[in-house]
Parts: C-alpha cells; structure tokens; sequence
C-alpha cells in the first residue's frame, strides 16, 4: 500500500465484547422480534439489485421469511449495499444510513464490497466497504445468486436473534475512526446539489 | 451511398474539410478546423441536423491533440454526421457551441470536468457534474493513473498469503 507510516489506518476488531449486546431478558426479547419482521431499504446501488426481484417475487418468495421492501430511511432496517460503490453514491449512502433509526443493518452483496471487484484500479469507486460502513453481513459471490441472497438473509436474521449484528453499536463508538475515513475518500461528507439549490 | 456524396460535395463547396469520410452506412465523419467548426454546425443544423447527439472528446497523446467530436442526427433522413476537430493538449481551449446547440452545455461540463477543456463563453462550464471536490488530473486523460490514484484515495484489503506452493507448482 501507497501510504505513509503514520497515515496508515489499523483495523479494529470486530468481535470486540464490550460493544456486545448485554442481553438482558427484554433484550433478548427485543432480538427475536427484531429478527422476525426485516424493512430492507428501497435503494439499490450497483448490479447485484437485480437479484432482488426474483428474490421477492414467488419463486423465492422472500417475504415467507418476513421481509419486505420499505420505501423510506427512517423506517427501515436493513440497508443493503449490493454491488459497486461510487465515491458519489457513497456520500448519498452515508446521508440515507445516518438517518435510519437504530437498530439498523448493513448488508454488502458481491465481491465488489469487498476488494473492490473489477473496479479495483478505478477512481470513481471504493475499494472496501467496511472502512466507511458498519457491515455485518457480507454474501459472496459476483453475483450472488438468489438463493445465495437467501440463505445470507437468513443468516442476518440468526444473528439478530443471538445479538451478534451490531454493526450499528461499533459505528456509535468508532465513530471518529468511520468518519475519518470517509473524509478522506470523499474530501467532505456534504451533499451539493445544485438542482435545488 | 450516392445520397451521402451529394453531402459531402455540398460540404466541400461551402468550406475546406481537412479529411472526409463513409464511416459506415449513415454515417459521415468531417473533420473541420478549428475556426470552421462553428460556422459549418450552424449550416449543417439549418439543413436538418437539428440534434447534437453528443459532444464527446479523444486523447492523442502522442500527437499531443485533443479532438473533439460533436455527432450531429437528422431525423428525416437518419443520416449521422460526425465534426471533428482537434485542438491543442496544452492549452485546451475551445469556443462553445451553446448558441446553436444549447443542449450542449451539459455536455461541454461533461468534456471539462473528465478532460480539463475549457469553453469560452459558456458561463458553467467549470461546474463539477459528476466528480465531486475533484482533486488530481482529469480522469479521462490518458497520463492519469487510475490505480495510483485509487490506492492513494481508497484503503484496498490486504490478505494473508498462507499457500506455500512447492517444486514445480504455479504460484
């Protein structure tokens, strides 16, 4: 890698246990039902959205496991990144994630999310998410196909219910490492939009 | 084909084209100089080509020239018309073309923002479009460096090498 020693960004752990989930009674509780009924966001980003539609249609019927498409940030759960990500699309991302109520959750689909994809070399697209976004799940695959899509739901929801999604909780405390980040791939997170201005 | 050389004997007596040529079925290339440029899309657009398809740009870096190439549609007769005219790499300046196509402001912003050409006389031309707090060379040039610049800007995930090939296996 290109950077300098004291530039360089280490990576923090995951599984780290004090951002674990306490695990009361009621929360536990809370998890299950949290597990249940998924609002996936209505934003698609690259490709891989187009597994979404025979995802929810009959064939694969998505909502017999209880999820189903929502329109709006502030009501969903589930923000799903499928495919490549532009340095563009990333500040309107970051704009729609901050406005979602906790719990919320991230998918990355493909291996774009991941390394960067075939647009490793490109200038206009990120390399890996998870520098800029709290990701839980990601599903591999280029595309990942709708039972891939599937299965990888189904694992969101096992780890609801257990507590382990808490990409929400890491983004709360690592805030300043995620936002340090993202200025520096995108210069500010600030969406200009001369149309209405 | 006999339709498309009356179009272009008709150009030729009315200005001096550096080259012409049949791209292929409906399809005539034109290149102009610089100071033609602006009076023959004026003429050609009088005569039906009434639609600027695109105004795009192209990289000779080793003639150190930028062609631009405005692609003109006529819907009567479905003929394409493509002007061409390259300007220097160095200083990339160019008069704008908004007060006979006015649709080409879009597409002048575009040609700035990706190739650093500037359009005199056309007011936005230096609004960013689509790179947003663009910070290096245009992208689209051809000494610019995507990957560079990729792994200056963006963090690339670093794997653990754990395969050890032996004698005589691909590594």
């Amino acid at each position: 890698m290109a950077l300098n020693e004291n530039e360089k960004i280490n990576e923090i752990d995951v599984n780290e246990l004090d951002c674990r989930d306490t695990l009361t009674f009621w929360e536990k509780f809370g998890n299950i039902f949290r597990s249940k009924s998924i609002w996936m966001l209505h934003y698609c980003t690259g490709c891989g959205a187009m597994e979404l539609p025979p995802t929810m249609t009959s064939r694969f019927d998505m909502e017999r496991i209880g999820m189903a498409p929502m329109a709006t940030p502030r009501q969903a759960d589930v923000l799903l990144i499928t495919g490549y990500l532009s340095v563009k699309t990333l500040r309107r991302i970051i704009y729609t994630y901050e406005q979602m109520q906790n719990p919320k959750y991230v998918v990355g689909f493909g291996s774009c999310t991941l390394n960067g994809g075939v647009y490793y070399d490109s200038y206009a697209v990120i390399s890996r998410l998870d520098y800029y976004l709290p990701v839980d799940l990601y599903i591999a695959g280029c595309m990942p196909r709708p039972e891939a899509v599937m299965s990888g739901f189904k694992k969101l929801m096992d780890m609801i219910k257990k507590g382990e999604a808490l990409g929400w909780k890491r983004y709360q405390k690592y805030y300043d490492w995620y936002k340090k980040n993202q200025v520096r791939a995108l210069g500010e997170v600030y969406v200009k939009d001369e149309f209405h201005e | 084909m006999n339709f498309m050389n009356n179009i272009i004997e008709d150009i030729k007596s009315r200005f001096n084209p550096e080259n012409t040529e049949i791209v292929k079925k409906n399809q005539i290339a034109i290149d102009f100089k610089n100071e033609e440029v602006h009076s023959a899309l004026a003429y050609l657009k009088s005569q039906g080509w009434k639609q600027l398809t695109i105004l795009t740009c192209v990289d000779w870096i080793k003639e150190n020239k930028f062609q631009l190439v405005y692609i003109l549609m006529n819907w009567d007769n479905s003929i394409t018309i493509q002007v061409r005219t390259k300007i220097d790499r160095d200083n990339p300046k160019f008069r704008t073309v908004i007060n006979i196509y006015p649709g080409a402001e879009m597409y002048e912003r575009d040609v700035h923002e990706f190739f650093g050409v500037e359009f005199e006389g056309n007011p936005n031309h230096e609004k960013e479009l689509f790179l947003e707090l663009w910070d290096d060379l245009p992208p689209m040039r051809k000494d610019f460096d995507p990957l560079a610049y990729s792994k200056k800007k963006f963090d690339v995930r670093e794997y653990k090498v754990d395969f050890i090939p032996k004698e005589g296996e691909a590594e």
